[in-house]
């Protein structure tokens, strides 16, 4: 199948499920749906900087912040449509993504952790001593979306809209993958001296790599505000990007199906324990620790990996 | 398709709708036999202490309930979940049990902020929501209509209680105030500044900490040298230890520290952990229940939970989960049979309960949602717990 | 109190946080220098050592002198089995040397998060808790300022700890192998050092270093399972150094101790919480490779 006619049939399953969903299923389900949907938006994204270039960039979640607040806040205080308002967060995410990018880039593995790291604090510091922008620990209640003269008021009526969004998230990493940035993002990823040696600006290449994901965390964080109504600073902490993480890991990073197979997986246990007795729920952080640790041990490739090297040896 | 199975699939369909219009008139989570309630707290992560033991304790409340033949001939039955005091968490806790449980109203929460998440989905489903021990100051000011909480009283009431004690009966004049720089240390710092400004004393020190603080001597430092007569403080558990260590260590314990419920949870815990005698020997902190005054309470409450949880050993903080039950129940009895969620609201908002367990009388109405306005002060020298004389009440304006 | 007595009350307790922060971050420099590996969970490891402690404490009642020499021991043994047993299984699967460091990272994190974990689910760990001082005797007077018996005690302990370790990687066979593996892991093998081995001990060596580390701060700084976040201290202090020199955390440590406490002071107590972080981003970009590294400054970083 070309790669036009696979995003279009992402394209069209998606937004059928995103239309057909909300009427069979309790709401509830629609509500985990769209998370899982931003979460896969977050995960691809932090592939792509990790995964495909093998860079160690943990400021994902600031970038995060910023498309939640920036999205949420230009549309309060100065009335911009969503529709014109996430895509500039987002621009403003990966913009931010750009400038910490060039100097930290030039950092190996522990700094460039550490430094991005060290951002994303400074950012989850700032959301919430800057009090006259964010409302700061107070939280911030975001009015509701208007599209086009319509309000998004509940699950039911955000899951089109992130389906759609989800779409063409899809589409433009399929074409980000099978273009020559892609390509150039593995290649340094193997081997930068290989990489360099075979004429791949290594050092433009990464900045891209770092200011891409970024957009696409921006993006995430405008879905947030299409279907959750109050954003508070300690929401974007680093359990969400441990999360975000192994959800990457255990699914396979380097590849779609295997992020969203990860985000699926991981989305899905905590649903899956809650059946589990009230006395166990304690567990939980011990045993998604123990998934992650089994996950990088026996299949550092992810669910998806298993599956490919199954079908390698058919 | 033969017509023997179009019309097989009409009837089905027929049926269909009609149970499903007749299901939706009926009320959800109330059948002739039962109430479902919602019961959440959290049950695991960082603050699971705030949250298991008072959630046990509104479960042996229903149970005690249901034991005596429940209310107006339905018996309640529990859905529980864990809200990891997260906005996340209980939101999504919070859409399932509407949704997919279909319980007749939500009881729960012990923390604000994440209380705060679920506020807009509420108001929007019009489902109540009876938070359980949190403090609830954003949720329930400005107040709206389906929230109701604070049964232990806010942020608020500790600020004020606490300075008006300090001027009223420590005779203080200038005061010194320590909180975190979240939405309680806002709360309680607005009520204490202004109490403290309308009785004539004097705010000498504000010192804002965040909540995972590891080194406190920079900020007491601050405090001492402001020379206060009295030191007000916010803080958590673990800061709050931190803070009467520095404070015993800098030797300022002949300043009364005043702290407020959160920090002491288990005030046995917290004066092992502070370790040192000499700087519990001016404290003070608030409380909303006369279990320490009143033996007889305490064994009782004791007893019950030992009933309901043989497994567990109980902190003294269990209390706080049982005014919020104690409130559903008589709201639920009130009502009578005739039970819809816009009628448990009307119910609610008319509550005026006194019971021996609290320091004041629980109550709400049309333009309020914080439950308890009245608490006690305690001084605690390590051993004992004093309960001091006079009770002290919020007015309703300071720090709003 | 005058603003230099402030100050200096300031200095010394800044000094003696900073101690410990900087043997937590020597633990993870070890480890660094060793095996390239960023250990995120050094701050668990330095948690289970005071709950190791504590319980010791608790259950057994045992002298505190029997616990500070049998607690780095436990923590010891955890390090080693994590580097023989997930480190060492990730090494043998690399692909590209850049995939496996991330690997190895990860496993940190999880480990982390075990660790976390298993504690929490002590019921004992719900409530803050402290372990008792080893000295509790009263405090010491120099006109205003005041000093802890017990922060002498960490000041001394800390000090003996990095006395060791500096007296083992400089003259003992121990140690050279040590260095040796972690300058030319190929070449060590060559000349027969065992590399496996010594991994697994370097990695067993940091995590006691940072077990003795819970030992001295869980009095300090009381314990809940997520005293480990306190680990981004220790590396803003170890970026100060460099990462890879080891007295460069010392220094790192004791001058980050004293500018929190002086941004405490002089700006405000909230940003001590984003003082490390801060400070993280400002070395990483003025002085990448830190204030202390002699060597091959651009092989590293």
């Amino acid at each position: 199948m070309s790669l036009g006619r696979q995003q279009l049939l992402i394209g069209v399953i998606l937004l059928a499920l995103g239309l057909i969903l909300p009427a069979l299923l309790p709401e509830y389900f629609i509500y985990l749906f769209n998370l899982l949907m931003m979460y896969l938006i977050l995960a691809i994204g932090l592939d792509i900087v990790m995964g495909w270039s093998g860079q160690f960039a943990f400021a994902h979640i600031a970038f995060y912040g910023i498309g939640i607040y920036g999205t949420a806040l230009l549309h309060m205080r100065l009335g911009v449509p969503f529709i014109v308002g996430m895509p500039l967060a987002a621009l403003l995410a990966a913009l931010i993504g750009y400038l910490i990018a060039v100097p930290a880039t030039k950092l190996r593995t522990v700094y460039l952790a550490l430094s991005t790291f060290a951002f994303a604090q400074c950012a989850a510091w700032v959301f919430r001593t800057w009090e006259s922008l964010t409302k700061g620990p107070d939280g911030l209640r975001m009015t509701p979306t208007n599209l086009f003269g319509f309000e998004i008021v509940n699950d039911s009526q955000a899951m089109p809209v992130i389906a759609v969004i989800l779409a063409l998230v899809i589409a433009a990493t399929l074409n980000l993958l099978h273009s020559k940035l892609g390509r150039d993002f593995f290649a340094v990823r193997d081997n930068e001296n290989v990489a360099l040696a075979s004429g791949v600006d290594v050092k433009a290449t990464k900045v891209w790599a770092l200011t891409i994901s970024a957009f696409y965390a921006g993006v995430a964080g405008g879905v947030y505000t299409l279907f959750q109504s109050y954003i508070n600073p300690d929401n974007i902490d680093v359990t969400l990007l441990v999360l975000i993480l192994s959800m990457v890991v255990v699914g396979g990073s380097g590849s779609l199906a295997g992020v969203s197979i990860g985000v699926v997986v991981l989305g899905v246990l905590p649903e899956v324990l809650r059946a589990a007795p009230k006395g166990l729920l304690i567990w939980q952080e011990f045993v998604y620790g123990l998934i992650l640790m089994l996950a990088i041990i026996f299949s550092p490739k992810g669910i998806w990996g298993l599956f490919s090297r199954a079908k390698g040896k058919s | 398709m033969n017509m023997k199975m179009k019309l097989f699939k009409g009837l089905l369909m027929a049926f269909a709708g009609v149970f499903s219009v007749l299901s939706s008139a009926q009320t959800p989570g109330v059948t002739d036999k039962e109430i479902v309630i919602g019961l959440f707290a959290p049950l695991s992560g960082p603050l699971v202490s705030y949250g298991i033991d008072p959630l046990n304790a509104a479960k042996m409340i229903y149970e005690d309930v249901n034991s005596k033949g429940g209310i107006n001939g339905r018996k309640i039955r529990l859905v529980i979940e864990d809200d990891k005091c997260t906005g996340n968490d209980l939101l999504g806790v919070a859409k399932k049990l509407i949704t997919v449980d279909n319980v007749f109203i939500l009881h729960g929460g012990s923390c604000t902020a994440a209380i705060a998440a679920a506020q807009e989905y509420i108001q929007r489903e019009k489902v109540p929501f009876v938070m359980l021990n949190a403090a609830g100051d954003n949720a329930v000011f400005p107040p709206t209509r389906y929230m109701f909480g604070s049964f232990q009283g806010t942020q608020r009431v500790y600020g004020s209680a606490l300075s008006e004690f300090a001027i009223k009966s420590l005779k203080a004049k200038r005061i010194a105030i320590i909180v975190h720089d979240d939405d309680y240390g806002k709360a309680n710092l607005a009520a204490a500044k202004a109490v403290i400004t309308r009785l004539g004393g004097e705010v000498v020190a504000e010192e804002k900490i965040p909540p995972n603080i590891s080194d406190i001597t920079a900020p007491v430092l601050n405090l001492r040298a402001s020379k206060p007569d009295a030191i007000l403080s916010g803080a958590y558990p673990a800061p709050a230890v931190l803070l009467a260590q520095k404070y015993g260590e800098f030797g300022m314990t002949n300043i009364p520290l005043l702290q407020s419920t959160q920090g002491m949870p288990t005030p046995s815990v917290y004066a092992k952990n502070v370790g040192n005698p000499d700087a519990l020997k001016n404290l003070y902190h608030t409380w909303s229940f006369t279990d320490i005054a009143k033996e007889d309470v305490r064994e009782r409450m004791l007893a019950m939970y030992k009933k309901s949880n043989p497994d567990r050993e109980p902190g003294p903080f269990m209390v706080t989960g049982v005014p919020s039950a104690l409130a559903v129940i008589d709201t639920l009895q009130r009502l009578g049979r005739d039970l819809t969620r816009e009628k448990f609201v009307d119910a609610m908002e008319k509550l005026n309960l006194n019971s021996d367990l609290m320091t004041g009388p629980l109550q709400f109405s049309a333009t309020r949602r914080d439950a308890l306005r009245t608490v006690e002060v305690v001084k605690f020298d390590g051993k004992t717990q004093k309960v001091m004389p006079d009770y002290y009440t919020w007015n309703g304006k300071d720090g709003n | 109190m005058g603003l230099f007595n402030l100050i200096l009350q300031g200095i010394i307790s800044g000094v003696v946080t900073g101690c410990v922060y900087a043997l937590v971050a020597l633990s993870l420099v070890i480890v660094y220098k060793s095996t390239d590996v960023v250990n995120f969970a050094g701050g668990e490891l330095v948690m289970i050592g005071a709950y190791i402690g504590l319980l010791l404490l608790m259950w057994l009642d045992w002298p505190y002198v029997f616990i500070f020499l049998i607690t780095p021991v436990f923590t010891y043994a955890l390090g080693l089995v994590f580097s023989r047993f997930a480190l060492e299984k990730i090494n043998r699967k690399k692909t590209s040397s850049n995939t496996v460091l991330v690997s190895f990272v990860i496993a940190t994190i999880a480990l982390s998060d075990m660790l976390k974990g298993i504690v929490r689910v002590i019921p004992f760990t719900e409530e803050v808790r402290r372990l008792p001082p080893l000295f509790s005797g009263p405090p010491i007077f120099l006109g205003d300022l005041v000093i802890q018996p017990q922060d002498i005690v960490i000041v001394v302990v800390a000090s003996i700890v990095m006395l060791m370790l500096w007296l083992l990687f400089g003259y003992t066979l121990v140690g050279k192998a040590l260095r040796a593996t972690s300058q030319n892991e190929r070449a060590a093998s060559l000349i027969g050092i065992p590399v496996k081995s010594v991994k697994s001990a370097i990695w067993g060596l940091s995590a006691t270093v940072a077990g003795i580390a819970g030992l001295l701060l869980a009095p300090k700084l009381l314990m809940t399972p997520d005293m480990g976040n306190m680990v981004m201290l220790a590396f803003a202090a170890a970026i100060i150094g460099g990462f890879s020199s080891l007295p460069g955390c010392v220094v790192g440590g004791i001058l980050l101790g004293i500018v929190q406490n002086m941004v405490g002071i002089f700006i405000s107590p909230q940003a001590i919480a984003v003082t490390p972080f801060f400070v993280i981003m400002l070395v990483l970009l003025i002085r990448p490779q830190g204030f202390f590294d002699k060597t091959l400054a651009y092989k590293k970083v």
